[in-house]
């Protein structure tokens, strides 16, 4: 794995080139937020800033994707054209916990039996570079409580430390390897570059002092299904399902069709198992009638069920959730009282 | 430049196989459970489409949706596949409205199965309530299929209805009566002038029946109400909740365990399912 040093000016610079030639998704500023967009020529790409609005998950993910396209035939409906194959190109500045976010996404996506050929073509087509946190940038991060860290390179195919006048370019994969090109006027690393950058890994991860516990709780969970305590949680909740929309690992989704005149598409939208119709059934029966029921749905997914299929929490500490939720319902809250219980 | 769908359909499991609906049967006198016969229009989809009784699949209606639905045919029974749906909501009604000759599509196979392996060299039970009765009926044409018969021991139905208008297939319930090797049970909660057959409801038959439990398996499927009262009456039998099996249904979109409604606890009922042992449901959490 090869790595080097460039000059941190050099860095916008890089992005709008590549921009130039090739779908960049980046961060940019949108009124109060910072949001991942395409970056389009005249647009500034952020290199500091604390973390994005909405997760990338959108650009292997769509929030509404087409599936297929059919038509109208004297016989009935029928199969007329997939969407076309994604185009090659770059997420750029994603933090590690939003990285980390699309290897937990490949392990649903990308199983050995059922596997999702849409999510696959855009993980193909896509390359990840992402922008480690030298300081954790909110006080409700908590990557390090759920297998992460603020320099953690697991989903990253290339990843950037800031070690003050340089950052620290790491090729992790083929793919990052074949934006070296880009990276023309990096120089190589040295070992002091090298140990800085675990000065940094060291020190940002310290100064998350909130922690969870993420895995102790499953052996807690796989007994408390029936627990009073699900009572508790979801009182105040407004079933509006932001936590999902924001969630980078929430991956439900609906299936719908929609029909003009002689044509059709077959579209899948983000879904949310924070919402009554998630599971309600056509006999008018649903297994979960109650937030309490979802509430505890969307943790046990997260911090057991996820666990006990791929050995891994569902959940990324990004604290997105904790940010946005509208009545301040807090995981980490939650995950405390669990790993009380 | 646009790949045949036959190589679509291969290689992406949200890809519906075309089919014609060459046959249409009103089961019921309600009229509103009919059995769909349907034919593949690529003959490499019928290779792929290999089921096991117990499976299901997404039938899909371009502009309406697609609904999960369990085969009724068994697979011994070549050139079509057959699902019997009763009218109820967006898609079902869709296809209610449907004419022989209409395309449509089918995803699948999906799911688990009834454990053949395991029944094999056992004697059988099934047991049916109402509408319940589809993927039973493919698990019980399977097995009496001629090649097959030998690898199963006795075979007996406890089949059950509201009333005789109600009941499926009745022409295979009459051929079925007529076999000397099924022990077949067929009853109505309530009979009319022209029924003839047994009265009363299926727990009490099971009952009367009394099947042993030795070497034995259960297959049941039907309505809640009809699986509360009748699971006890295997237990009183010496049954084994590892020898009780059933299948359960979810609301699911995309059948193949991603979508994320399904699950019970850490199985999606779509992949991991529909079909579990009471020994295996006892390990679930109990939200279904």
């Amino acid at each position: 794995m090869e790595k080097k040093l460039l000059k941190k000016d050099k860095l916008s610079g890089i992005v709008k080139k590549l921009a130039a030639e090739k779908t960049v998704y980046a961060p940019v500023k949108d009124e109060d937020n910072v949001l991942f967009k395409i970056l389009e020529p005249g647009m500034e790409p952020l290199t500091s800033f604390a973390n994005t609005k909405n997760a990338p998950k959108k650009v292997f993910f769509p929030h509404s994707e087409l599936l297929m396209k059919y038509t109208r035939s004297p016989k009935g409906m029928v199969f007329a054209a997939m969407p076309a194959d994604a185009e090659e190109f770059v997420l750029f500045g994603a933090r590690p916990c939003d990285a980390r976010s699309v290897a937990l996404l490949d392990m649903l996506f990308d199983q050995e039996k059922w596997k999702d050929p849409y999510y696959i073509e855009k993980r193909k087509k896509g390359t990840v570079i992402s922008l480690a946190c030298v300081h954790p940038p909110y006080s409700t991060c908590f990557c390090t409580s759920v297998d992460g860290s603020p320099t953690s390179t697991q989903g990253a195919d290339l990843m950037l430390t800031d070690l003050g006048e340089n950052y620290l370019v790491e090729f992790l994969t083929p793919k990052g390897e074949a934006l070296a090109p880009w990276f023309g006027e990096a120089t190589a690393a040295d070992a002091a570059a090298e140990a800085k950058k675990q000065a940094i890994a060291e020190q940002s991860a310290a100064e998350i002092k909130k922690k969870i516990p993420g895995r102790a709780i499953k052996p807690i969970l796989d007994v408390s299904f029936e627990h009073p305590f699900w009572d508790t949680i979801a009182g105040k909740c407004l079933a509006c399902g932001t936590c999902t929309y924001v969630c980078p690992t929430c991956h439900c989704f609906d299936i719908s069709d929609e029909i003009k005149g002689d044509d059709g598409a077959r579209i899948r939208n983000w879904d949310s198992c924070m919402f009554p119709l998630f599971t309600k059934e056509t006999s008018g029966h649903n297994p979960r009638t109650s937030q309490k029921q979802r509430w505890r749905q969307r943790l046990m997914h997260k911090f057991k069920y996820y666990v006990d299929n791929f050995d891994a929490i569902a959940c990324v500490g990004c604290g997105r959730c904790v940010m946005s939720c509208p009545v301040n319902i807090d995981i980490r809250k939650i995950v405390e009282d669990i790993s009380k219980l | 430049m646009q790949k045949p769908l036959q190589q679509i359909v291969a290689e992406n499991p949200y890809v519906p196989m075309p089919v014609e609906v060459i046959k249409i049967i009103t089961e019921v006198d309600s009229k509103d459970i009919k059995t769909f016969r349907l034919a593949f229009v690529n003959k490499e989809d019928e290779e792929r489409f290999k089921y096991i009784p117990g499976q299901f699949a997404e039938l899909s209606l371009f502009g309406k949706g697609e609904s999960p639905i369990g085969i009724a045919s068994s697979p011994t029974q070549k050139g079509y596949i057959e699902f019997t749906v009763q009218k109820a909501g967006v898609v079902t009604s869709a296809l209610h409205e449907m004419e022989e000759g209409t395309l449509m599509g089918v995803r699948g196979p999906l799911g688990n199965s009834w454990p053949i392996e395991f029944l094999e060299g056992k004697n059988i039970v099934i047991v049916g309530g109402g509408f319940a009765f589809t993927t039973l009926r493919s698990l019980i044409n399977y097995m009496i299929f001629e090649e097959n018969r030998k690898r199963f021991g006795k075979i007996t139905v406890v089949y059950g209805a509201r009333s005789p208008g109600l009941l499926l297939y009745k022409d295979e319930l009459e051929a079925w009566g007529k076999r000397g090797d099924i022990d077949l049970n067929v009853t109505v909660d309530k009979g009319d002038s022209t029924w003839k057959g047994r009265e009363g409801f299926v727990p009490t038959v099971c009952k009367e029946v009394a099947p042993s439990k030795e070497n034995a398996v259960t297959v049941i499927c039907g309505p809640p109400i009809m699986i509360r009262f009748t699971l006890p009456v295997f237990f009183d039998l010496g049954f084994s909740k590892e020898n009780i099996i059933t299948s359960l249904e979810m609301r699911m979109k995309c059948g193949i365990g991603k979508c994320g409604r399904c699950n019970v606890g850490s199985k999606y009922v779509c992949k991991d399912g529909p079909v579990f042992s009471l020994a295996e449901l006892d390990k679930l959490t109990k939200e279904y």
